[in-house]
């Protein structure tokens, strides 16, 4: 049991919303997201996601106080303003959320007014993200994105004028026909607008993407493991001389200014998703929502529906958790700290996983101390080969805490 | 010598054809056209036992099969169609089924012409004293040029073709022709049925319910059940169970067979290791003066490490190889151990198709993951001691200083190939270490080429190269002439400064260096990069050679933790650990149980 359970205080909780509209789709995204056919459309599902989160209201209030929520997408400023602004409302009243809960709206450059980024600022509304990936117009035009360096600089500076004060800016790497000259002068054009939290994510070519199709024709055309390696560690080092701290993998920001409702994903605390594809973590239960619209707003709105919308659930054991513990806090600049370990789950992390990150630490890809244990800039960019060599999601009961 | 009725009545045959030339359904049109097999029972090449044989269109063991034929002028035949395997590998046993006919029919594909593999048995063929009818098959394929088959099989093996049968399996056309030719054609057979007993093995294949099935040719003498027989090399002795012929549906006992007849016996054998292809039969109370001639025992020319990929699964291993050689008395193996694969078997090969087949055999009928480490010929070492040694597992092979002499196997090669492709071919011969012995022109199109080769040059993937250089069409025989002294050397490889005793090879000093890089270069393509910088080096005695370095792991993350998709990372990581488990650890290396052979394939023209 955790101990705000155990005195009665309801437990702090993270609340997403996913939008799956966009105005086109780029040719890197494998999220849940399509161009809709109308408003209708989007009506109807914003409809849906009220009645979706009206059935949790009392789980909810039973036991949590939502502190954060991300509306997320697709596009979330994809839906015409008066429908985000209805959703905007009904979470805030639905969750009772206090007035300094952090509000993440993610804003799509080429898709927002100066009016509605005001009336959600005055609504409740107090972070936003937004997606620039790259300062040159070939690398946007490479990756499929509909806005400009201009859409940019004119939202940015409009959001500023808005009052937001917390602004993500997302950058990339890894983006076919980029060097490392390119990557810099992106980094260079964004950090002059002092945004207040950067993320930098590595291009992915995934199963499913325009990328994925003509792989044939962008292979050539890619970086490549060394140059991104070394992009990655300079962009690291750039950003830190303009005052920019990494906390997480991808994530950098002004001291003061890490995304809270991210860090619960990386911090093993809990969260509700709603919307299609939307995942949760709830009541010791990971689960998910269906991936096709029809079905969710059927789902959700048809009373006594027989339609089911959960597409996975499975319930997270002590063993799994400590491995999911693991797997995320190492994506943490913090890494994991020995004593909050044993307090979480009653083990020794030294037990348990000491010997395994010894040799990682050998290779300068871990350091431990002051009892905690945390993956160097190196180590982060090949974490997935660390974690996969340390990680047992089962089999623990070897391993005795004393 | 006065034949009797009933051998005036046998005709005993094989059917020799290069691979894809229609043997098979051939065979499948003469058990049609006889009424053995009714058409709706047939199923496409009966005799063909094995899927893998199905599947390859080759045949692997020799198998026979008697069909009850009634000629057109009302006279009733018993045929005796034996089929032969058709490679190189198993020339032996080729030599040993057709030493059990009187005539053999030569199936020649009229769009490809002859092969050498073709030429190779047919010549087996004439040494044997068989009567050659040939076939012309395909004919009903466009580009089919009988007259020039024909022509080809005069000037080429010199046996008259103008009135040959002229036909399709595949459609059944002419099929007529080939049952007249083999009545016409084909000896009759003769011998003593009162001489003493003499009986020649040309295979046998191990039943459980059964013991060992023996297939026999009667050459004298007469053999029936109860009786006490002694196989002549071997000296062992047993009582006869069982005798009979097959027919297409299997055993059908008879309870005697006679000189002229082929057939079958049992007699509760529990190894086929104790019936040896081209052992005599005879009685063991009034036994021959002399064995049939021409018995040799099989010998393994090539052999390889066999390692289960998973190291528990070492027992399954050995079952399914104990299994294997019940049927396979060419087969061999012992256990042997090496550092970097742990515990598995040294197995011997009559060559690389053997091989393979029992590979594919162990993976496919007993479901094992396994690693096959380079093959490797017999060396002859006479040490400084004067100790004559040989070595079948290059690890083995002993230091420089203790060498006397060292001999390795040559092989006579013939290669049959289009005009066009012989300066290509020759290239690859001469890089091979090749001696051109001789070139014949087969016709204005095709030429013949000898060479004498080392076997441990074309074990790896001569045979590949070759097709690759011919655009498929070159075609090999070769056979073992001896061993000749050679300047050998024994190539290592260490990764991270270990050695890896299963890459371990023996190479001539002359090629050690360009076949060390190439080796090196190949390792480093099919070894991941690791966390750390995995140095590759190739050495001969404690003098590196050739180095080449598998950089560090640079990227390997999940930039983006989707909306809280934790369940999506975590399966991602578990698939990243399972394929890791495949992963053989050589010292602190992780080698991928594929880098094996790949290392081998050297030739650039692929």
């Amino acid at each position: 049991m955790n101990y705000l359970e155990a005195i009665g205080q309801p437990k702090p909780l993270g609340i997403y919303v996913h939008i799956p509209f966009c105005r086109s789709k780029c040719a890197y995204c494998d999220f849940n997201s399509f161009v809709p056919t109308g408003k209708e459309v989007m009506t109807e599902y914003v409809s849906a996601l009220i009645a979706h989160m009206e059935s949790y209201k009392t789980v909810v209030s039973d036991g949590y106080a939502p502190d954060t929520v991300f509306i997320g997408g697709g596009t979330p400023t994809a839906l015409p303003p008066e429908e985000l602004f209805r959703l905007v409302r009904a979470i805030k009243r639905i969750f009772s959320l206090p007035k300094d809960a952090e509000f993440t709206v993610e804003a799509n450059p080429a898709t927002v007014s100066y009016s509605t980024l005001a009336r959600l600022r005055r609504m409740g509304v107090n972070r936003l993200s937004m997606g620039l990936q790259s300062a040159h117009e070939n690398e946007l035009k490479a990756l499929g994105r509909i806005h400009t360096r201009q859409d940019f600089a004119r939202s940015f500076r409009m959001a500023r004028d808005a009052r937001y004060d917390n602004i993500n800016v997302d950058l990339m790497f890894g983006i076919p026909g980029q060097t490392m000259d390119s990557l810099l002068h992106s980094l260079n054009y964004l950090t002059r607008y002092m945004p207040d939290h950067i993320s930098l994510y590595d291009l992915k070519i995934e199963p499913g993407t325009k990328f994925y199709e003509n792989y044939r024709e962008i292979r050539p055309l890619l970086p490549g493991e060394d140059a991104e390696a070394d992009m990655y560690l300079a962009a690291i080092d750039f950003l830190r001389e303009r005052g920019y701290v990494q906390y997480e993998i991808s994530n950098f920001c002004h001291p003061g200014h890490g995304c809270l409702h991210n860090l619960k994903y990386w911090n093993c605390d809990e969260y509700l998703g709603f919307g299609v594809s939307a995942h949760s973590y709830f009541n010791g239960q990971r689960f998910s929502f269906t991936p096709e619209l029809d079905r969710y707003v059927q789902g959700v709105t048809v009373k006594d529906s027989r339609v089911k919308i959960t597409a996975e659930c499975e319930e997270i054991g002590e063993r799994e958790r400590i491995g999911e513990y693991v797997m995320l806090r190492l994506r943490l600049c913090d890494g994991i700290d020995e004593r909050e370990f044993a307090h979480r789950f009653g083990y020794s992390f030294e037990a348990l996983y000491g010997d395994k990150c010894r040799k990682f630490v050998r290779l300068g890809y871990m350091t431990v101390q002051g009892g905690v244990t945390a993956l160097t800039p190196a180590g982060m960019f090949v974490s997935n080969a660390i974690l996969s060599d340390i990680l047992e999601f089962e089999d623990l009961g070897r391993y005795q805490f004393s | 010598m006065a034949q009797t009725e009933k051998q005036k009545h046998i005709r005993n045959f094989s059917i020799i054809a290069h691979i894809d030339h229609g043997k098979s359904t051939l065979a499948d049109r003469i058990l049609e056209f006889s009424n053995t097999v009714e058409a709706r029972d047939m199923e496409e090449q009966l005799l063909d036992n094995m899927d893998l044989e199905r599947e390859r269109g080759i045949t692997i063991k020799a198998r026979a099969v008697r069909i009850d034929y009634t000629a057109p002028d009302g006279e009733k035949y018993a045929l005796n169609m034996i089929d032969t395997p058709g490679h190189v590998d198993f020339n032996y046993e080729v030599s040993r089924s057709l030493n059990a006919c009187e005539g053999a029919l030569l199936v020649v594909d009229a769009t490809q012409g002859i092969e050498a593999q073709t030429l190779a048995n047919a010549y087996l063929a004439v040494d044997a004293n068989l009567e050659i009818v040939p076939v012309i098959n395909k004919i009903d394929l466009p580009s089919a040029m009988p007259d020039k088959c024909k022509q080809e099989i005069e000037d080429v093996i010199g046996i008259p073709a103008e009135d040959c049968p002229v036909i399709s399996a595949k459609t059944g056309l002419n099929i007529a022709d080939v049952m007249a030719a083999i009545i016409r054609d084909v000896p009759a057979p003769e011998g003593d049925e009162n001489a003493p007993l003499r009986c020649l093995i040309f295979d046998s294949v191990y039943n459980s319910y059964l013991g060992v099935v023996v297939y026999i040719r009667v050459e004298e003498g007469t053999l029936n059940v109860g009786e006490r027989i002694r196989l002549m090399h071997t000296g062992a002795e047993f009582d006869v169970v069982e005798v009979g012929v097959m027919d297409p549906f299997g055993l059908r006992p008879t309870g005697s067979l006679s000189a002229g007849e082929v057939g079958y016996f049992t007699a509760s054998i529990k190894n086929v290791s104790d019936t040896r292809v081209g052992d005599t039969v005879t009685h063991a109370a009034a036994p021959a003066a002399e064995p049939l001639p021409g018995f040799k025992k099989v010998q393994s020319m090539v052999f390889a490490g066999i390692y289960p990929a998973d190291g528990a699964r070492y027992n399954e291993t050995k079952d399914a190889l104990e299994k294997l050689q019940l049927n396979d008395a060419a087969f061999t193996f012992e256990p042997e151990t090496s550092i970097a694969l742990g515990f598995g078997f040294r197995c011997g090969f009559l060559g690389l198709l053997h091989m393979e087949i029992i590979e594919e055999r162990l993976e496919r009928e007993f479901n094992l993951d396994l690693i096959t480490t380079a093959p490797s010929v017999i060396y002859e070492i006479t040490k400084k001691n004067g100790e004559v040694i040989r070595i079948d597992n290059p690890t083995n092979y002993p230091a420089p200083d203790m060498i006397e002499t060292a001999a390795e196997p040559i092989v006579a090669a013939s290669i049959i190939t289009p005009t066009e492709y012989v300066g290509g071919i020759m290239d690859l011969c001469q890089d091979r270490r090749g001696v051109f012995i001789d070139m014949k022109y087969i016709d204005t199109e095709r030429v013949e080429l000898h060479y004498k080769l080392p076997l441990n040059e074309i074990i790896y993937d001569f045979f590949d190269a070759l097709k690759s250089r011919s655009r498929g069409y070159a075609s090999l025989d070769y056979e073992l002439e001896g061993y000749e002294p050679s300047n050998l050397v024994k190539l290592d490889f260490l990764l991270n400064g270990e050695m890896v005793d299963a890459l371990t090879f023996i190479v001539h000093a002359d090629k050690a260096y360009a076949r060390a890089r190439k080796i090196a270069e190949k390792l480093k393509d099919n070894i991941p990069r690791q966390l750390f910088e995995v140095p590759i080096q190739a050495a001969v005695g404690s003098k590196i050679i050739a180095r080449e370095t598998v950089k560090a792991m640079r990227k390997d993350v999940l930039a983006k933790c989707y909306g809280g998709d934790i369940t999506r990372k975590k399966k991602l990581l578990e698939k990243q650990k399972e394929g890791k488990k495949k992963m053989r650890q050589l010292g602190s290396v992780q080698v991928s149980p594929e880098a094996f052979m790949a290392v081998l394939k050297l030739d650039d023209d692929q």
